[in-house]
């Protein structure tokens, strides 16, 4: 597989005025993104996530070490002509329409007449806001800034997404939507590289996790490696009778394997929130 | 679609950033100070009836002009104060330099785009200035002419030719080019000042004591020369102050203008010069450290 991103040995030190010892944030890091995968850079605020993002793109230079998209470094500008970023809560002029935001970003890419028009419109139909395409962004919800965000990123094609903390500030519903959007972008062949703090979320939608913890990379692997327990296993029934549940059981300790938990399936929070208020909505 | 071709310079890019940033500078309802500007015109008018209409045009002719100077300085410094700090502070910054922007596009697009602004603005300014001198010329030798009926035509045709000359001339419109200069100039330090300033306030702050060190500085440096002389020494230090702090008293010629004295094309010619060298060396200062900067 071809590596969209490489990082290699990155650390990144900011001087302190009127101090000898410059603040680490983030400290000989290094991580490969394959080309189609969903990568998690998970971490606690502060822990060197947004400085490692802002070096990949090429804001923030590395105090040692290299970064790369698709093997140009991402110190030369030519490195960004494939990425789309959307960084954490970021603040589009109100008085824009999303159209408007849209046209503007696409001509900063460089694009111009039917194929920025064209780019627009399959854009807004992705984030689902044709609807509210000619409004103003002051009208726009946070989950809908969030995806008209993600629309800008996308703007020019890019075969990598940067998501500097996707969903912060967003609604359940909202988070969900931009959830969905990140599994599009995926199926689509698309890399993505997010970082975030929900865990329940990253879990759903990383094939592979990076974990920072003040500034270095503490674990790091395939999601389903990382928090898989190796001798254990979980069965899930449905409609099962307490007597096959009994029998089960009996026939697990015969060969000498521990019954840990028995409980019944639970659903998540989340779930449950969503359920509740689109029935509510639907009433 | 397939990845876009990277050019190193695209005039593209660099209009939607113009053109966003002018769109985004006049959202902040900065064309007030046309409606500031009128008021000025309206009230000074009052003060106008009382005099003979030589003075009417020369105290025209120095508030309008004054005040074209004052305005489009204080709109280039403050406009180009927010423009960098805002940007990082919304965050927005990010999404645009994460696309393959050179920072010296990005640098060009918002210094153009407020040139744009202080160019529609002075002209706008100058176009309602020079419509009043107009209305008042013709009213004044309406009112010339209908007095001096009786008087024989080369008199009357003299009285008309004075007031002529008293009121449009075209050394306003080299005053003005170099007005708008002195802004472009003053918006180009604000954007060097930006690139290091931690807050909007800050660089207005330094722009506000660069302006009057400017306005000074040639005071001080004649006295400089005449107490003590003019060696290499003190030439080199004036030589670095004057980089520094531009000598705003040079773009100064509206004195000049009003008092009817006509500005020579020389004059003209060496003053655009100056305006435009230190234009130039602002903004390349100003990419110079925000190439370097961290965001």
């Amino acid at each position: 597989m071809t590596d969209a991103i490489t990082v290699t040995s990155v650390s990144k030190s900011f001087p302190i005025p009127f101090q000898r010892r410059p603040m680490v944030a983030v400290r000989d890091v290094s991580f490969r993104v394959e080309a189609g995968q969903v990568y998690g850079l998970l971490g606690p605020n502060g822990s060197g996530k947004s400085t490692t993002l802002k070096m990949i793109l090429g804001l923030v230079r590395p105090t040692r070490g290299t970064t790369e998209i698709f093997g140009r470094d991402s110190e030369f500008v030519a490195s960004r002509t494939s990425v789309g970023f959307l960084p954490e809560s970021p603040y589009f002029p109100k008085y824009l329409t999303g159209e408007e935001m849209l046209r503007f970003y696409g001509k900063v890419c460089g694009l111009g007449g039917s194929e920025l028009r064209t780019r627009i419109d399959t854009l807004l139909e992705l984030v689902r806001l044709t609807n509210a395409r000619t409004r103003r962004l002051g009208g726009y919800s946070k989950g809908m800034l969030q995806r008209i965000g993600l629309a800008q990123a996308l703007i020019n094609d890019p075969k990598v997404v940067i998501l500097d903390e996707p969903t912060a500030g967003v609604d359940p519903a909202g988070s969900r939507e931009i959830r969905d959007l990140i599994l599009d972008l995926k199926a689509r062949g698309m890399t993505v590289l997010l970082s975030s703090h929900l865990l329940e979320q990253v879990q759903e939608v990383c094939d592979r996790v990076g974990i920072l913890a003040q500034g270095e990379l503490v674990r790091e692997g395939p999601l389903r490696e990382l928090i898989a327990i190796e001798n254990r296993t979980q069965l899930v029934l449905e409609n099962a009778s307490v007597e096959l549940i009994g029998e089960i059981e009996t026939r697990a300790l015969a060969a000498g394997a521990q019954v840990v938990e028995k409980r019944n399936s639970e659903t998540t929070l989340e779930k449950l929130f969503l359920e509740a208020t689109q029935s509510a909505t639907r009433r | 679609m397939s990845e876009l071709p990277h050019t190193a310079f695209s005039l593209r890019r660099v209009g939607a950033l113009t053109s966003n940033t002018l769109r985004e500078l006049t959202r902040l309802r900065v064309f007030y100070v046309l409606l500031l500007f009128a008021l000025l015109l309206i009230g000074s008018s009052f003060f106008l009836a009382r005099m003979t209409f030589q003075q009417e045009f020369q105290v025209l002719k120095d508030i309008s002009l004054g005040a074209i100077n004052i305005l489009t300085s204080v709109l280039a410094i403050v406009a180009t104060a927010r423009l960098l700090p805002q940007e990082i502070e919304d965050r927005t910054i990010y999404t645009i330099l994460a696309k393959p922007v050179h920072r010296g596009e990005y640098m060009l697009g918002k210094l153009a785009g407020v040139l744009l602004l202080l160019a529609i603005t002075t002209l706008l300014m100058s176009a309602l200035f020079l419509a009043v001198l107009y209305v008042r010329e013709h009213t004044v030798l309406a009112e010339t002419a209908r007095q001096m009926r009786a008087a024989p035509p080369d008199h009357l045709e003299e009285a008309l030719r004075n007031v002529r000359a008293s009121a449009f001339n075209l050394n306003l419109l080299p005053g003005i080019a170099i007005i708008f200069l002195k802004a472009a100039l003053l918006a180009a330090l604000t954007l060097f000042v930006s690139t290091f300033a931690t807050s909007n306030i800050f660089a207005v702050v330094v722009m506000v004591f660069v302006y009057f060190i400017g306005h000074l500085e040639g005071t001080a440096r004649e006295y400089w020369q005449q107490e003590h002389g003019t060696g290499w020494i003190a030439s080199t230090f004036l030589g670095l102050v004057a980089l520094l702090f531009p000598d705003l008293q040079l773009f100064n010629l509206v004195d000049d203008v009003v008092a009817g004295t006509p500005i020579l094309p020389a004059l003209f010619a060496k003053t655009a010069a100056l305006g435009g060298f230190y234009v130039t060396l602002y903004f390349l200062l100003a990419w110079a450290v925000f190439y370097r900067r961290e965001l």
